[in-house]
Order: structure tokens, then C-alpha cells, then sequence
């Protein structure tokens, strides 16, 4: 067990620790409310430009082959400051799906324009009434003809979609049981996108699919196969969003912290009261025992599916709790500041709130690892 | 950064479990899974001492030159994980994890070699006087004095809480030799022998039946000077080092691990409407948030183990594997009795024998879960309160 850094996870860290601070988290977030996206693709460039965008992707696509851990770490530096880009959704949910698809198609051209900044990808998964984490066939259903396919059918809450050149849909073959993973451009006719932000700043949308026409060649995973592809790339998503979580609540703490000592009530620091250090204490041990549950899920990563989902659900437990109270907390040691978007609290609280309730939220988590302890 | 556990380890722990199975008597485990009081028997402690000095690893964790086994963290680790789910007696940790390593560190050749045997060989438990009635929290306004008169050092004053004080024959306590400086660095570390004229042992009854917490009057008992460890005023600094000499024995994970599969053995023997207490969808939440939050603290202890650099000092690792650490001890066990429900109200008599043959309406896993649920409310009041952690860690990793 080595708890230290490798070379590329210094380099990567020093590197993020330079550009992310260049524009601050919150003041970042504000600006770019603003931009249709939700974040300036001048970044996006120069995410690329530091290798980032190709960290985990396979060296035949053009990317650096780097570890999960690698991820995390980037991860949580990213979420230290509060980075509104797509990351997850392209480079770790998107490329795991797309790393696993035949070499030989349109996956491997995917992932090196992913490399280079060109392109950026979503999931379309979700839908009204079905569980993200089950891989149940979805409602969405591919017809096969003599071309591919044609899909019908809506999602819900397409995280990042907005931004993306191309979606990775989900969907039942006529005919077939489990789920499959199909390629989709947003610019395919049929498609329509219905955007709106998250109260993070990040954006979403509904994505409707009317007949739309797909070569044989967009099928990344069939229904024998794609649900088990799907789980293992939201799980390595999970990872990646529990890492900006820690980032996060980390973050807050040290946020907190200096204001503890700047704000002043009855003449002395409020920081000085045992009520305001023992509240930042609970909020130092939750975001220690978060950061430990992500080792947790990392060392678990690669280990077969049904190990590796009680761990990552295990981990969504305590750093959902966690999530919850370092972020609450930290509303209430500002006072009636907390609560406005000038101060930077209010956006981590966001951050954390949407990112405990993407891909299952506590309850769902608590459930699915419940059962296995007595499996 | 590589969070898998090495392949060797593995090996190393079936190495170890084989071990247990070989030297480990059937009888002591036994009573250890039956006991109803939280401590263990002295007499099976010691004897389990014994055999495991016999077999050069009751101190794995000294220095080698002093009889351990030079093993890594990790190791250790295993080790100890392996003893509590055997259900081995627990080492007197007094002598073994707190006096020996300040004697191999600070005490003269004459004391380690006087007394690091004793404690390797299993030849006595210890007793720890730290506490006073008016010293708890606030340590270093201890009282008790020692004064120097000629070879011997003359101590007076009362100490408390001292645990197992009455099975002891030797004791290790912090006294004050000098009145006249700062509290903290009056303070001296000395070893007194506990049939000594003057000393006077009395059990505290507690809130379980068991009375293992003693008061120890001191009453002008003569101990000769050389019984005093390193040098006169140092013995604050040296009880803060044996305190972060053991920075993630207060997690008690492995202990709160083994309690854990203890509570699923009940959940999955206990049933309620013809349906195991298991299959209950709020118990099972309970089981997995508690799951969860000691996979938490495993992490947080093979953190400090494995010297992860953090940008707050070690020490503020600590304080969370303590608040943690504690604060989970306390939920396992009364996940334990909740799963019992009223059954859990029944008081079964603390004592060296076995409880009651089980029977279909009395279960084994039922006498000593309460016993052990209300002692373990001294979790986050002994070694530093919850309250004084938290204190601890507003200063450290908030400069507050």
C-alpha cells in the first residue's frame, strides 16, 4: 500500500493547480452562468493542451493510458475548484464506454477527437420511472433495418448533453431483451435537445429521439453485453464525481475555516467560540472519512462487478453523508451570508448537492449495498 | 499511489490464521466469545501471553532488539485483525502498547531490563494512573505528588479510573516531583508496585456489573527512586508520546469489526414475524450505513499507517481515528441490542464463568451484548473526550 504521489500524478496536480487557480472557482462558475454552455471551451482547450482530456484514454486513441487514481486525483482538484466542464461525462463516463466498443469503428475515431478537445460526449440514459443503476431495458427502443437502426423515444436529464458533438444512448432492440449502447450525433435528424442548467451551473437536457436513423456501425454494445458496459463506465464515473466531491468538501473547509477567523461577533473571531470549532471539526472528520472511502472504491476499481458496485455504493454512503454535512454546516457557519451567491459556500453546497444525487442517490446506494451484506 | 493490498499479505494473513488455529486454546476462545464483561479474564490473558511470548510474538511490535518481530505496518495490522476475529484475549495493552514502548524509548537499561520482560512474558497486567478526581479532561492539573527523600521518592494522592488496578501487581502513574513550574513540566513518570505500604486499590461497581475502573489511594508509599522513567519533569512529555506512539490503536477497528460480524450473526439468527431480522429493509440500511462508516475509519487508519503527507499534521489524523473510532464502538454495540430488543434488558451476572447453557429462547449471542453496549459509552470519554478531539482539531487543522 504507497499513499504517495507518482510522477504523473504530481505533474498532473501542479498543472491543475496552475490553470484552476488562474480564475477562481465561484467567480469562474458566475461568469460562466452566463455562456450557453455553462463553461468557456477556451478552458475546454486548454484542458486538452495539458493532456488532461487524453489522461485515461487507450495510446492507440491518442491518449495516455493513465490509471483511476490518476483520474481521481485530477478529479479532485477539479472539484476543489468548483470546474463546471463536462469532464465526467466525456472523459471517464464516455471513454470507458467508447474504450470497450470494436477498435475498428467510429468508437476509436470518437475518442481521439475526445483527446484533442474536438469533440465531447454524453450519456442519454435516464428515464422516468427506471432505475440508472439497475440496467433494466430502457423504454427507448432501436428497430433494426436493412441500414442499422431507428430509435424512438425521450430521455431525461442528460447531464452535459448541451455541450456534447455526440450522445452514447441507451436503448432496447426490438425483439431482444437487456440493454444496448448506441453512438448518436446531436446533429442527426430526429433528435431534438431541450437544454437547461442544474442549480450547480452545469447543464442538462431532455433529448427526444424521433425516428432517427443509425448506421449498423453505431451499435458500442449489444444487448447481451451493454448493460454491463454501461454499469462499469457509470461506476468509473462515480469514482471520478466522489473525487470531486472530496475535492469540494475539502475546499469548503478551508473556505471555512478563514472565515471563522475573519468574521467577528461580541468583539472576537466567531472561530473562537467552541460551538463554531466543534461544528469544523465534525466537518474535518467527514471530509477525512470521504477522502478514505474513495481510496476505498479506487482499490476496488478493477475488481469484479458485484465487489466492486458494494464498494462504490459503500463509498456514495459515506461521502453523500459527508457531502451533506460539510456543505450544511457550512451554510450555517456563514450566517445569513451562506446563503448568497456572492459567497462561495452557497456554490459548493450546489456542487455537492447535485453530485450526490447523480447516478443514485444515498437511498439507492444504501439499498443496493444492503444487499449484499447478507448476500 | 497503489491502494491494492500487497499479494504477500495475503499469504502473510493465512500464515497467521493458521497460527491462531494451532496455538490459540479452545477453551480460552470460548470464553472470550461467551464472556459477559467487556474485559477479559485476567488469568486467560496472561496465560495467552505466554504462549504467544513462547512463540517470540507477544510484542510484535517492539524493536526486534527488544523481542518484536519486525514486521511492517501492515503486518501489524493483519496481526491484530486476525487476534480480535479469533476471539483471542485482548493484549494488556497497559503494559504492552503504552509502559513498554516508553521504557525501550526512554527508561534506563536497568528498567528495561527489570520490566520489558515482565510485560513481554505475560508476567502481570498493568495498571494506569493518569487521571485524578480533579484531573480528567484538564490532565496536567494532576496532584498527586512524589518528593524525593533520599533514594526514595514519597508519594501521596489519589488516582482514578485506573482500570484493572485491582489484578495488577505493578502500575505506571504520572506524579508531580515539582510544584514550582509550569503544570506541565512538574510533572514525572514512575513505577510503583502496587502491594507497596500505602497503596490502597478499590474497585469502582459499574453501570454494566463489572468493576474493572479502580480508585487507587496513595497514602506516603516509599518507591525507590530508580523507579522513575528517563528524567524528572518529563513525564507529560513522555505520556503524549506513548499516546501518538499509538496513533491508530484508538480506532479500535479491529475490535469494532469483529462486533460487526457479531451484530449480522444476530441479525441472521434473530427473527421477528417468522422473517430474519437480515431481511428487514430499515435493518439492513442500518447494517450498511455502519458498514460503510467502518470501511471509512479502515481507510483512515491504513492512511496514517502507510504516513500518507497531508497538508494537516499526523496528529489530526489521529483525532479523527479516536472520534471515529469511538463513536463507532458505541453504534455496533447497540446495533446489537437493538437487534436484541427487550431481550437485550435481561442483566446477566458479570463473572469468570461461562453465562447460562443456551437455550431456544436464550441464545448464546445474547448474555454480554448489553454488558458491553453500556461500558462502551467510556468510548469518547477515556483517552481524550470527544469533546477535547474536537478541540484538538480546531487547533490543528484549523489554526483555531
Amino acid at each position: 500500500m504507497d499513499f504517495s504521489r507518482s510522477d504523473i500524478q504530481t505533474m498532473l496536480l501542479d498543472s491543475a493547480e496552475r490553470l484552476l487557480a488562474e480564475d477562481s472557482g465561484a467567480e469562474y462558475w458566475r461568469e460562466q452562468r452566463h455562456n450557453t454552455l455553462g463553461f468557456d471551451t477556451e478552458r475546454w482547450a486548454r484542458f486538452a493542451e495539458l493532456g488532461w482530456l487524453a489522461l485515461p484514454l487507450p495510446e492507440a486513441a491518442g491518449g495516455l493510458a493513465g490509471s483511476i487514481e490518476d483520474v481521481a486525483l485530477l478529479n479532485v482538484a477539479l472539484g476543489r475548484a468548483l470546474a463546471p466542464e463536462p469532464y465526467v461525462s466525456s472523459v471517464v463516463l464516455a471513454a470507458d464506454i467508447l474504450g470497450r466498443a470494436a477498435p475498428d469503428g467510429p468508437a476509436q475515431q470518437a475518442l481521439e477527437a475526445m483527446a484533442i478537445g474536438a469533440e465531447r460526449f454524453a450519456l442519454a440514459h435516464q428515464e422516468t420511472g427506471i432505475d440508472p443503476l439497475a440496467g433494466e431495458a430502457p423504454g427507448t427502443l432501436a428497430r433494426r433495418t436493412g441500414d442499422g437502426f431507428v430509435l424512438d423515444g425521450a430521455k431525461l436529464l442528460c447531464l452535459d448533453a448541451p455541450s456534447a458533438h455526440q450522445l452514447i444512448v441507451s436503448a432496447r432492440i426490438e425483439g431482444e431483451d437487456g440493454l444496448a449502447l448506441f453512438l448518436v450525433p446531436v446533429s442527426a435528424e430526429g433528435l431534438s435537445l431541450a437544454p437547461y442548467p442544474l442549480i450547480d451551473g452545469t447543464r442538462a437536457a431532455d433529448v427526444t429521439f424521433r425516428a432517427v436513423a443509425l448506421g449498423h456501425d453505431a451499435l458500442l454494445a449489444g444487448s447481451n453485453g451493454g448493460a454491463a458496459v454501461l454499469a462499469a463506465a457509470i461506476d468509473r464515473a462515480q469514482i471520478a464525481l466522489m473525487a470531486q466531491a472530496v475535492g469540494a468538501m475539502e475546499a469548503a473547509n478551508t473556505v471555512c475555516g478563514a472565515y471563522a477567523k475573519e468574521r467577528k461577533q461580541f468583539g472576537v473571531a466567531i472561530g473562537s467560540f467552541q460551538a463554531i470549532q466543534h461544528m469544523l471539526a465534525d466537518m474535518f472528520v467527514a471530509a477525512n472519512q470521504a477522502r478514505s472511502m474513495l481510496y476505498h472504491a479506487l482499490a476496488n476499481a478493477d475488481a469484479p462487478a458485484e465487489t466492486r458496485q458494494a464498494a462504490i455504493s459503500a463509498a456514495r454512503i459515506v461521502i453523500g453523508e459527508a457531502s451533506q454535512l460539510v456543505s450544511r454546516s457550512g451554510i450555517q457557519l456563514h450566517g445569513g451570508y451562506g446563503l448568497t451567491d456572492e459567497y462561495a459556500i452557497s456554490h459548493y453546497f450546489r456542487r455537492l448537492m447535485c453530485i450526490e444525487k447523480q447516478f443514485g442517490d444515498l437511498n439507492a446506494h444504501t439499498a443496493r449495498f444492503g444487499a449484499t451484506i447478507f448476500a | 499511489m497503489e491502494l491494492r493490498l500487497e499479494p504477500e499479505l495475503e499469504l502473510f494473513r493465512q500464515e497467521i490464521r493458521a497460527f491462531l488455529r494451532e496455538v490459540l486454546p479452545p477453551e480460552i476462545q470460548e470464553r472470550q466469545r461467551r464472556k459477559v464483561a467487556n474485559n477479559a479474564a485476567v488469568p486467560d490473558q496472561l496465560e495467552w501471553m505466554r504462549i504467544l511470548c513462547a512463540h517470540g510474538r507477544s510484542v510484535p511490535h517492539w524493536p526486534e532488539a527488544f523481542g518484536g518481530c519486525g514486521w511492517s505496518p501492515m503486518q501489524l495490522f493483519i496481526f491484530n485483525e486476525e487476534l480480535y476475529a479469533a476471539d483471542a484475549p485482548e493484549f494488556d495493552w497497559g503494559g504492552t502498547h503504552m509502559l513498554g514502548p516508553v521504557l525501550y524509548t526512554f527508561g534506563s537499561k536497568y528498567l528495561q531490563d527489570r520490566f520489558l520482560p515482565m510485560i513481554r512474558e505475560g508476567a502481570t497486567v498493568w495498571a494506569q494512573g493518569f487521571s485524578e478526581p480533579g484531573s480528567g479532561s484538564d490532565l496536567a492539573s494532576l496532584r498527586t505528588s512524589a518528593e524525593l527523600v533520599g533514594e526514595k521518592y514519597v508519594v501521596n494522592g489519589q488516582k482514578i479510573w485506573t482500570s484493572g488496578a485491582a489484578h495488577a501487581e505493578w502500575g505506571f502513574f504520572l506524579v508531580r516531583t515539582d510544584k514550582t513550574v509550569k503544570p506541565q513540566r512538574g510533572i514525572s513518570f514512575l513505577i510503583i508496585k502496587l502491594d507497596s505500604p500505602g497503596v490502597t486499590v478499590r474497585q469502582i461497581p459499574q453501570i454494566n456489573g463489572e468493576a474493572h475502573l479502580c480508585e487507587v489511594f496513595l497514602d506516603n508509599v516509599e518507591v525507590p527512586a530508580d523507579q522513575l522513567i528517563g528524567e524528572p519533569g518529563m513525564g507529560w512529555t513522555y505520556a503524549k508520546f506513548l499516546l501518538e506512539h499509538e496513533r491508530t490503536t484508538s480506532s479500535f477497528i479491529y475490535w469494532s469489526k469483529r462486533e460487526l460480524a457479531r451484530a449480522k450473526d444476530i441479525a441472521m439468527r434473530e427473527q421477528l414475524g417468522g422473517r430474519r431480522l437480515a431481511d428487514d429493509p430499515a435493518i439492513r440500511a442500518r447494517f450498511a450505513r455502519l458498514e460503510a462508516d467502518l470501511i471509512a475509519l479502515e481507510w483512515s487508519v491504513l492512511r496514517v499507517l502507510g504516513h500518507e503527507s497531508s497538508e494537516t499534521p499526523e496528529a489530526a489524523a489521529a483525532s479523527v481515528l479516536k472520534i471515529r473510532g469511538s463513536e463507532l464502538q458505541q453504534e455496533v454495540t447497540m446495533l446489537q441490542v437493538d437487534l436484541l430488543g427487550a431481550k437485550s434488558l435481561r442483566y446477566f451476572e458479570v463473572a469468570p464463568a461461562l453465562p447460562p447453557a443456551p437455550t431456544l429462547d436464550w441464545p448464546d449471542y445474547v448474555p454480554g451484548r448489553t454488558a458491553v453496549a453500556l461500558i462502551s459509552r467510556a468510548a469518547t470519554i477515556y483517552g481524550g473526550t470527544k469533546q477535547v478531539q474536537k478541540n484538538i482539531l480546531a487547533k490543528l487543522a484549523f489554526g483555531l
